[in-house]
């Protein structure tokens, strides 16, 4: 029992302090791609380091919402890898306190309340920012809930859990279309939620920003929180689509300290994969101009529908 | 009948590379450039001659075989030339005034598959022939008649039309495959070479259609020139 509840302690300290590592890799493998050196892969643990320990400064316009909403944002968080096999496919001893849909519903929260900031502090590009990612919120959650509910009509199961069992223990269900189609529709998402190309754009601060638009007017602490707790999203999504979609295997199944650690090396051995899949798209992908940014979330909604339609065969 | 005992195997491959070819008519559907719609139909020739064969292989048609290899030969190679000679002829490199935007060609071309799978599965349920791979390859068979027609309806380039019909046809064959491999060879053959006529056809048609009317958009073709 006391094992467990180390586990799942340990399981939210993984997704803490792994996700800087992510997104560094990620800027550092874009960078050597182009033939550039690029930043060091700890960079952004520097980055988070010096903003800790910078004076904030808060725009006069700004109320209590500008305050709380790094704190939401980041703690909905650190409460999503209690609900999602990171390091083992054991349901440990809270983990079943929400769902796949609750799970969602805490990660859309911490986006809503960085919207919320965005149209606090009355900055013109905040309002921009805000609107956009509500734009692209509508036609992305429609995804993610068609994507939840075709993974637990071919589980029959709302745990991600028990997804990851049955995917592990029926081949015939890993090599279903509908499960191909989910695949399909997660990756689509996966580039959306992630600030990924086609949507958004690769360089940060210009006139067609989105998520970085919102957080225009944080400094210090409370930027570093933002930041820490956009690599924490980008880390749970990238955990949910190794772990509960595309390779369900090479988990610890008893707790012991040998398995955790082969399931850390593992995980990032997965992170690789999908990261460079990753980089190959903000590559080879130009960004799309603004009012075409519904083709991409069309092709993933169409994969779900597809999904959907295909579950029903079995 | 053959589908009636095959096993999960199989069964996963004949469904893998039907879907993967549904999924490259949705990829015609949702590009703009002509020569991705030439490229995805080529590549979808491809898969239906791999599923030719695999159903060659696994339910013993000899015949088969001949007719994956003609399948990929002329799906897959020939007609592709012929079409990419017309794309190059023309000047028009992507479709700009289509009826419908490919995002929502998309959605459409979704709801489409919903209502090829209630056909489908309403079909099964009077017949009775129970399994998956029926009611899937039925599903794929539909969907992309209605995908091609979908084409056929929302785009004015005559390439693209010509690639909705294609793909309308490329449809009907893979059911064809999948659900009565026994088709005598002769029919596959007549068929083969219709296609070639109806792209050589097309293809002076194109030209005709360059020289005396300047475009080759049926949109441009509504008014009056007298």
């Amino acid at each position: 029992m006391l094992n467990d509840i180390v586990l799942q302690v340990l399981q939210v300290l993984a997704v803490l302090l792994l996700a800087p590592l992510l997104q560094g890799f990620i800027l550092k493998a874009e960078e050597r791609v182009q033939r550039s050196t690029g930043p060091s892969i700890f960079q952004l643990y520097r980055d988070l380091w010096k903003l800790f320990h910078k004076q904030p400064i808060v725009p006069e316009s700004a109320s209590w919402v500008y305050f709380a909403a790094p704190i939401v944002a980041f703690t909905a968080m650190l409460i999503v890898p209690i609900l999602i096999p990171v390091l083992t496919d054991r349901p440990l001893p809270i983990s079943d306190m929400a769902d796949m849909l609750g799970g969602g519903m805490v990660l859309t929260l911490g986006s809503f309340a960085i919207m919320l900031a965005g149209l606090d502090s009355g900055n013109v590009y905040g309002g921009i920012g805000s609107s956009r990612s509500a734009m692209l919120g509508i036609l992305a959650e429609p995804i993610l809930i068609l994507v939840l509910v075709g993974i637990s009509l071919l589980a029959r199961a709302m745990l991600p859990f028990v997804v990851n069992h049955t995917l592990l223990d029926k081949p015939a269900v890993y090599w279903s279309p509908t499960h191909v189609f989910l695949v399909l529709a997660f990756f689509s998402l996966l580039l959306v939620e992630t600030d990924r190309l086609p949507i958004h754009s690769s360089t940060h601060i210009e006139i067609y920003m989105i998520d970085e638009a919102r957080i225009l007017e944080y400094s210090g602490p409370l930027l570093a929180i933002l930041k820490w707790a956009s690599m924490m999203k980008q880390f749970i999504l990238y955990t949910i689509f190794c772990n509960v979609f595309l390779f369900p295997w090479a988990m610890a199944q008893r707790g012991t300290v040998l398995g955790e650690a082969g399931s850390v090396l593992s995980l990032l051995l997965k992170f690789l994969v999908v990261a460079i899949s990753i980089v190959v798209v903000e590559t080879i992908q130009s960004r799309l101009r603004f009012y075409r940014y519904q083709e991409p979330l069309a092709a993933g909604f169409l994969f779900a529908v597809l999904a959907i339609v295909s579950s029903q065969l079995i | 009948m053959f589908l009636a005992h095959v096993s999960s195997l199989q069964a996963s491959i004949f469904s893998l590379l039907a879907i993967f070819s549904l999924l490259l008519a949705f990829v015609m559907l949702g590009s703009h450039w002509l020569r991705n719609y030439v490229y995805a139909f080529a590549a979808e020739s491809w898969l239906i001659a791999a599923l030719s064969a695999a159903v060659a292989y696994f339910g013993g048609y000899k015949e088969l075989y001949v007719i994956a290899v003609l399948t990929a030969l002329f799906r897959g190679l020939v007609l592709p030339y012929l079409l990419m000679g017309i794309v190059r002829k023309l000047n028009v490199k992507r479709e700009i005034h289509a009826v419908l935007q490919p995002a929502s060609s998309l959605v459409i071309g979704a709801l489409l598959v919903m209502f090829a799978f209630v056909i489908a599965n309403h079909m099964n349920f009077q017949t009775g022939i129970a399994g998956q791979v029926v009611v899937l390859a039925l599903t794929i068979m539909l969907s992309m008649k209605l995908l091609g027609f979908l084409m056929l309806a929302v785009r004015d380039e005559a390439v693209s039309q010509i690639l909705g019909l294609l793909v309308l046809e490329n449809g009907i064959f893979l059911g064809s495959q999948i659900l009565v491999p026994g088709m005598p060879m002769l029919i596959e053959i007549v068929i083969l070479f219709d296609l070639l006529i109806i792209v050589a056809c097309f293809g002076m048609l194109i030209r005709y259609l360059l020289v005396h009317a300047g475009t080759t958009s049926s949109r441009q073709l509504n008014r009056l020139v007298g």
